[in-house]
């Protein structure tokens, strides 16, 4: 077991966001949280990054405890709709990152390759399209080292072949010996991309396992995830 | 692919399967530049990329050179230029005529600019999010705020070019330029922008956007003007406060001293600021974490400057030794081992205090080993005090002895120590007084350097910054 989390609670004020969440994440596989808008799919990560406290809870990391001060140094998180850095070229901030966390020279260079940015290289941040900007975003995060990555949303402002594309790309990125795990509202992208799930609805865990565990979790013969998600929820 | 040239990287030929994205970091890629390097380089991008940088830019250069085009026009009219009467040479002093006002300017900048520009550096990476992904980068807390108060200084400094053009002046219209006293003036500015940047730092560390974060340093430029006016008035400890807000402790840098304990405090007021910024930048903590962490933050600084407050070395590093008596004095001063003890009946506002503080008090202070002094005046005025039995007497106390005095005179008082510590007067035979540099020149050239090449200079500059992005 690559990471676990355990009994993570978040409140603002009265509002409880996320209540005892828990669950497991392995080794080299590509998990998905799913959820809708709202679920705590969010916060969750920035828990778990310790880029806010968490209320309660702990997280385990090749089983032995997180702290949250070495949270950094396990996994990084990408989060949605953020745009750092506006004012700068998209390649001074992917040199950026390739120095920042020393990665092999021509690494950058590879992933705006895969990702179709070479286009893109000289336009500043703040002037990208979202579509474009994510890609961006994700070349950043993937140009991180670390062995499981948390992207929050990582298909939000795609067209539907640039999904595909980074589908494909992401895909491929546990066979290279890093973990995934993806934040995603759409249910149907969820389900073509993700190898297991994890269910969140109003902060709590609903279920998690492949689709077919899950399936069997709400008692459903066949359906989709989205029969599977509201029977569970 | 020109792009990546342009930072030294890259792209291998084709398109690169994913596989070739590495799976773990691998160190000494990047020779030239080490990571607090990149953090530099990417703060004085971001830098460049301010607008309210630029603008500083653009309106210091006039603003400098008015203040520098005036000054020189004032010298040598009191030098006597055009045939009109010269004030008294000893009276001319390039540091008073036209240093402090040529830099006067940076005083102005340093409290109503540069804040604007520190705020931006920290609330623009807070608001676009960018302040997540580098919580989460391999560099540390400080080195990140290192590298912002770096390039922030070197901002700074590209923004004192035409205060030294100024100085650059002064000397081709045969100016003189005494170069201690000038050093210490810069320095002056130096450490009154690093109080400034930490001010600001920790108000957009703070605050929630850069707006507020705006209010927050103005509202504590407005406070400190506060707290002096108040401590004008009232003397004692909140006037040994106020000595050491901005305005104040520059005023001492303008006046050609060198004071140890106001470069330390100022210098840790500005850290405090960004140790400030560091525990409200840090994540994952509660705001009453926060605020218990800032709170001892304040206390551990408060006691250190406290501690340092009563640090009293100095060094008079004006040309015209206007903060030391002559050195004969001085060396007989010094051989006063007793301690001294001194009691003012004077009120905070009365005149004679002022010269006796100026005059005399400052300049005992820095060459007689053991000097107490006790402010007596009890009201602000001294109005309803004057017709009180003791008001106005200065006494003079050493060991058993004790005299005293009314004058605020120097030689007057001088002459009552001497008395009162059985020390000979000493001679003042030999020396040489301060004979001024009078210089009757006009701003040659001064104008159409600050008012038009400067400007012009900053517009191109800008304009090749802005304008890929248009």
């Amino acid at each position: 077991m690559l990471l676990q989390a355990k009994g993570i609670s978040k409140h603002y004020g009265t509002h409880a966001v996320l209540q005892k969440v828990s669950f497991s994440v392995r080794e080299g596989e590509l998990l998905g949280l799913i959820g809708p808008n709202g679920a705590g799919k969010t916060t969750l990560f920035e828990c778990l990054a310790a880029l806010i406290p968490a209320d309660s809870g702990e997280v385990f990391f090749h089983g032995a405890t997180l702290p949250a001060a070495r949270r950094k140094h396990a996994l990084f998180y990408l989060p949605d709709g953020i745009r750092p850095w506006a004012d700068q070229p998209v390649s001074f901030a992917l040199s950026f990152f390739e120095a920042l966390y020393a990665r092999p020279r021509g690494s950058a260079a590879s992933l705006a390759d895969s990702l179709k940015l070479a286009p893109l290289l000289h336009a500043h941040i703040g002037s990208l399209s979202k579509g474009e900007a994510k890609r961006v975003l994700l070349a950043l995060g993937l140009l991180t080292p670390h062995p499981l990555l948390l992207l929050d949303e990582p298909f939000d402002g795609l067209d539907f072949r640039q999904t595909r594309d980074v589908m494909n790309l992401l895909r491929s990125i546990p066979g290279h010996g890093r973990t995934l795990f993806l934040s995603i509202h759409q249910l149907t992208d969820a389900a073509r991309v993700c190898d297991r799930l994890v269910l969140l609805s109003r902060g709590c865990v609903a279920g998690e396992g492949t689709l077919p565990e899950l399936r069997a979790q709400a008692g459903l013969a066949d359906g989709g995830l989205e029969e599977v998600f509201l029977a569970l929820t | 692919m020109a792009a990546w040239r342009r930072f030294s990287l890259r792209s291998r030929s084709g398109a690169a399967p994913v596989a070739a994205v590495p799976s773990g970091p691998r160190a000494g890629y990047h020779p030239a530049l080490r990571p607090f390097g990149w953090l530099l380089l990417k703060e004085f991008r971001e830098l460049a990329a301010s607008r309210a940088f630029w603008l500083l830019l653009l309106i210091i250069g006039p603003l400098a050179g008015h203040g520098f085009i005036t000054a020189v026009e004032t010298y040598a009219e009191a030098s006597g230029i055009h045939g009109g009467p010269a004030a008294l040479a000893q009276g001319l002093s390039p540091l008073d005529g036209i240093f402090v006002p040529s830099f006067g300017a940076y005083d102005l900048a340093a409290t109503l600019l540069f804040p604007f520009v520190a705020i931006r550096l920290i609330s623009a990476e807070k608001s676009s999010g960018a302040w997540k992904l580098m919580l989460q980068s391999p560099a540390s807390m400080p080195s990140m705020l290192l590298a912002k108060g770096v390039a922030l200084l070197g901002g700074w400094m590209i923004a004192w070019i035409p205060g030294l053009l100024a100085v650059a002046l002064w000397k081709l219209y045969s100016g003189s330029v005494y170069f201690p006293e000038l050093g210490n003036l810069l320095l002056g500015h130096l450490l009154r922008v690093i109080l400034a940047c930490g001010v600001a730092v920790a108000a957009a560390a703070v605050a929630g956007n850069a707006a507020s974060a705006a209010i927050a340093t103005l509202g504590f430029t407005v406070g400190t003007w506060a707290l002096e006016f108040v401590a004008a008035g009232r003397g004692g400890l909140l006037e040994k406060i106020a000595s050491y807000t901005p305005t104040s402790a520059l005023r001492i840098f303008e006046q050609g001293e060198f004071r140890l304990n106001t470069v330390l405090v100022t210098l840790l007021l500005g850290v405090a600021g960004f140790t400030i910024a560091a525990v409200w930048l840090q994540p994952r903590r509660t705001v009453f974490r926060q605020a218990s962490a800032t709170l001892a933050v304040v206390l551990t600084f408060a006691a250190a400057i406290a501690a340092i407050s009563f640090l009293h070395p100095s060094w008079d590093l004006s040309e015209n030794r206007r903060n030391s008596f002559p050195p004969a004095d001085e060396a007989a001063l010094a051989r006063i081992r007793e301690p001294l003890r001194i009691t003012v009946n004077l009120a905070p506002e009365d005149p004679r205090l002022l010269d006796l503080d100026q005059e005399i008090l400052s300049k005992l202070v820095r060459v007689v080993p053991h000097v107490e002094i006790d402010y007596a005046g009890r009201s602000r005025t001294g109005l309803f005090e004057g017709s009180q039995e003791h008001y106005g007497e200065i006494w003079y106390r050493l060991g058993a002895r004790q005299v005293m005095s009314h004058s605020t005179t120097p030689e007057i008082v001088l002459e009552t120590i001497y008395n009162l510590a059985g020390i000979a007067p000493p001679s003042h035979a030999g020396e040489i007084p301060y004979q001024g540099h009078p210089l009757a020149a006009e701003p040659a050239g001064a104008a159409w350097i600050f008012y038009l090449l400067w400007p012009l200079v900053v517009m191109i500059g800008g304009w090749i910054q802005f304008h890929e992005r248009s």
